[in-house]
């Protein structure tokens, strides 16, 4: 336990830090809902103009976004960047800090096992990623009912939290398992930074070329997609299960090479 | 009883050496060095024995246990002081021992103050304002806080002004007179001399010595400083039992073990200015054996 509230401590800025940052983002954004639906412009006629391109890049493909749920669903790709990274970097962080910061022979000659470090850790992971879930949620919510005469579409958009939290519990674990791994935390976020852009330009590229639809399985970032979510009110079950079966074993990775690693003064 | 015993320890990092074959037993009660230079493997061994690091081959068991099957349950009466100490640096002095502490079993919180008292460390400031003497003071505190039975310290006066390394050096001793085991790794030798019974020298990842301080310091090595008037033959000390020979213009120094009438014949019908003869410095001895080895 007295990990635990060790780590919850530490981390407690830096979430606060990132939970404002995504309030900001979804009040900035609904902002713009709220620029076009009272100037009155046909939105969907405007971007028909814009190269596809950099409609894939913004993540505004076939839905109709002068509808508030359709506005609402290309926020999706931006929350799973930013939580993405946001738990990439937390897991690939919390592994291997103790060595960064050389109290590694300080925590790790007491009587712990090596697990009995990282679970606590891990959880702390949990508890930060689902904090940044809820206040996704709560801001959705209220931006989306302060421009839908009242309605915070509550069942879909908890929907579309469910299909970012298997997210965000896949990249914890996907960077726990690289902070595992890698030699030192430097290398470890760097690498995790790689792999969460790339997962993003991947579906970009799968939006671009639709003869590269089958890469669409290489990237965690197509597993689920904002308008099927928000419009149609469905969540993939076969993405649930398969990013939480990655979870299990990445998380199961990360345990097995840390307890056999050689830690660094 | 031995409270630690290595056998052929042996630990490579890739196909870089860190130690080689080391072997040997730390017994109930005493206070046992650890000499080397740097980067001759006294941290290897010390981070294998707490499980930090694993062993390339070779065994090593403390209280009786294989230090790595049982390294939590032996971590449980092991005190341990890293030789670079930085911990948590946002955090206070105080939270960081209350931290420690929080990983053992009925701990002795006044001896926070008390211990502080005696090194003289403010418990309120945060680590990252303290110079890196009381950042050792720190990790010194939080090693002893749980009254270990076993006591490991890995270059631990690098930091402290000699009069503080006087009270740590008392603080270790009373532990140890209350029964704790030491284990107490330096490359500064006269540390040593005053606090243990015996030594371990470990030079380029090897053993070179096991000994009792005392035969090592008894071993019939007597320090010669003689100042001639004048010119002399120097190869008149040029015989079996003479070591570490230095000239400097007219003063001879050197290690002799053996007969000391041979050094006297030796010197028949020289005028002498000066003799001195000398129990020698540990630091002259291993110096002797660092310079045998190469």
């Amino acid at each position: 336990m007295n990990i635990f509230f060790r780590e919850l401590k530490g981390n407690f800025k830096s979430l606060l830090i990132w939970c404002l940052a995504q309030f900001f983002i979804i009040y900035a954004g609904m902002l713009k809902y709220q620029g076009f639906s009272s100037s009155g412009v046909d939105i969907n006629k405007l971007l028909e103009g814009f190269p596809k391109g950099l409609m894939a890049v913004f993540g505004v493909g076939s839905v109709d976004v002068s509808k508030v749920a359709g506005f609402y669903s290309v926020f999706f790709l931006y929350f799973m960047l930013l939580a993405g990274v946001h738990a990439i970097m937390f897991g690939a962080v919390v592994v291997s800090k103790e060595e960064r910061d050389h109290s590694a022979d300080f925590l790790f000659s007491k009587p712990v096992k090596r697990y009995q470090v990282i679970t606590p850790k891990l959880l702390v992971g949990v508890v930060n990623i689902l904090i940044f879930n809820l206040v996704t949620f709560a801001a959705s919510v209220f931006f989306i009912a302060l421009y839908n005469n009242g309605d915070g579409l509550v069942d879909k958009v908890a929907l579309t939290m469910v299909a970012l939290f298997v997210l965000q519990l896949f990249f914890l674990a996907l960077g726990a398992m690289l902070g595992a791994v890698l030699k030192t935390t430097k290398l470890a976020t760097s690498v995790s930074a790689f792999f969460v852009l790339g997962a993003f330009f991947l579906s970009v590229t799968v939006d671009l070329y639709n003869n590269l639809e089958f890469l669409k399985y290489l990237t965690p970032f197509k597993y689920f997609e904002g308008k099927v979510l928000m419009l149609d009110g469905t969540i993939s079950l076969s993405s649930v299960g398969i990013l939480l079966v990655l979870t299990f074993i990445l998380t199961s990775l990360s345990y097995i090479v840390f307890n056999q690693r050689d830690l660094t003064t | 009883m031995n409270v630690i015993e290595i056998n052929q320890l042996t630990k490579y990092y890739g196909k870089h050496r860190g130690i080689e074959n080391v072997s040997f037993c730390v017994e109930e009660g005493e206070i046992f060095g650890f000499i080397g230079p740097n980067g001759a493997g006294k941290s290897t061994t010390i981070r294998t024995l707490l499980s930090l690091i694993y062993p390339t081959s070779g065994t090593a068991t403390i209280f009786g246990k294989d230090c790595i099957k049982f390294g939590r349950e032996i971590r449980k009466d092991i005190g341990y002081l890293p030789s670079e100490v930085f911990y948590y640096e946002h955090m206070k002095v105080i939270d960081v021992l209350k931290y420690s502490a929080s990983f053992y079993d009925h701990v002795d919180m006044t001896r926070i103050d008390t211990l502080a008292e005696t090194l003289d460390l403010d418990l309120h400031k945060r680590i990252d304002d303290l110079s890196s003497g009381n950042k050792k003071k720190v990790g010194i505190i939080q090693g002893l806080l749980h009254e270990p039975k076993l006591i490991i310290l890995d270059e631990p006066t690098s930091g402290l002004d000699p009069l503080m390394q006087q009270k740590f050096f008392e603080l270790i001793k009373d532990e140890n007179k209350k029964g704790a085991t030491v284990l107490f790794s330096s490359h500064i030798l006269t540390e040593v001399q005053n606090l243990c019974t015996r030594v371990a020298i470990i030079k380029d990842g090897s053993i070179i010595k096991v000994e009792n301080i005392h035969d090592l310091r008894e071993n019939n090595y007597k320090k010669f400083t003689i100042e001639f008037q004048g010119a002399f033959d120097m190869s008149r000390f040029k015989f079996a039992g003479i070591t570490n020979l230095t000239q400097e213009e007219t003063t001879v120094h050197f290690l002799f073990r053996g007969n000391i009438n041979k050094v006297i014949n030796s010197l028949q019908g020289q005028v002498l200015h000066n003799l001195l003869v000398e129990e020698p410095s540990l630091e002259e001895i291993f110096m002797h054996y660092y310079q045998k080895e190469d």
